[in-house]
């Protein structure tokens, strides 16, 4: 006679085996990039602005997140996250904006005749990015 | 006998009655300060016994009272401050759409560096250069450098070229640990 304790253990192995699968696919399927930008304003005009967005080589080694509130963005044609980021620009600055910007600003007045600059700065920063049928949802690391 | 005791009694009486008397030095008309003097008019300081002010005045602070408390951040109230940054459109653009975009961007740059300067200070450098007695240069320099966090655009408005955007921040006193 076969024992009843081999045959209640198999389906359970295998349940528990789809569930981890499920689980670190849906930990792969969430890219992560590293994304900056900065501007420079001349005399209250703009001069420079660069926004730089790369996939990251390795995984993030933070946890915790750097905005409470994620951002939701549409997918309109293609699944890049440049473009995404390009088609909703004014909204993703904004977002990376309340997230946390460095300022450095100086002026010089020499015989009455002034010039300033104005830097803004987002650091570095790992952003965990999750793609879905029709939105994409990015948020900062910390 | 009886009287010759008496007398010297009434006499000792006096004698103490004289050195326990201590005499106020009254003061000049409209002052609040009163000088306690045992030997009637003190020449020297060590000689005055006490000194009293009466009715001492309120000293006044540079601040109002209501002034005083909407500058600094308070434990319970937080502090809202608004500041609205301008920014110029550069001259060859493609678009007024794009105008507008470029105008906007340098417009909340100076809102982040007002909202700086309102927080944590400005620091200034001077320097003039002085050649037989007249003033050949003269620089004022100023510089500040902050993280900005959870500041929000409230308007935005784009006249002539010129782009205005109102910017809010709120501050509260956990944010500022030390």
């Amino acid at each position: 006679m076969r024992s009843g304790n081999g045959d209640n253990t198999q389906p359970f192995s295998i349940s528990s085996l789809v569930i981890l699968f499920i689980l670190s696919s849906a930990t792969l399927f969430a890219d992560e990039y590293l994304i900056s930008y900065r501007s420079v304003i001349q005399d209250a005009i703009i001069y420079n602005e660069t926004l730089t967005i790369s996939h990251a080589m390795q995984k993030c080694p933070q946890n915790s997140f750097l905005n409470e509130k994620a951002l939701l963005l549409p997918i309109k044609k293609s699944k890049d996250l440049k473009e995404i980021i390009l088609q909703n620009y004014e909204e993703f600055l904004e977002y990376l904006q309340k997230s946390g910007m460095k300022v450095e600003h100086a002026q010089e007045t020499r015989n009455s005749i002034n010039h300033s600059t104005t830097r803004l700065t987002f650091q570095t920063h790992c952003f965990k990015v999750d793609f879905n049928d029709n939105f994409v949802t990015i948020a900062p690391l910390k | 006998m009886k009287y010759a005791l008496v007398l010297a009694a009434l006499l000792s009486v006096v004698s103490c009655a004289s050195t326990d008397t201590v005499k106020t030095q009254t003061p000049p008309e409209n002052s609040n300060i009163t000088i306690v003097c045992p030997t009637g008019s003190c020449t020297k300081a060590q000689e005055v016994q006490k000194v009293e002010i009466v009715n001492p005045p309120v000293v006044k602070t540079v601040l109002d009272k209501t002034e005083n408390e909407s500058m600094v951040l308070n434990e319970q109230k937080p502090l809202l401050i608004s500041v609205v940054g301008q920014g110029v459109a550069p001259i060859n653009t493609a678009s007024p759409a794009q105008a507008y975009a470029l105008a906007k961007r340098a417009a909340v740059a100076d809102a982040y560096r007002l909202i700086a300067e309102k927080v944590k200070g400005v620091r200034i450098d001077g320097q003039d250069l002085v050649q037989n007695m007249m003033v050949k240069r003269s620089t004022v320099r100023t510089s500040v450098a902050a993280m900005v966090r959870n500041a929000n655009i409230v308007e935005t408005t784009f006249k002539e070229g010129l782009c205005e955007v109102e910017m809010e921040i709120t501050l509260n006193r956990s944010q500022f640990p030390h």
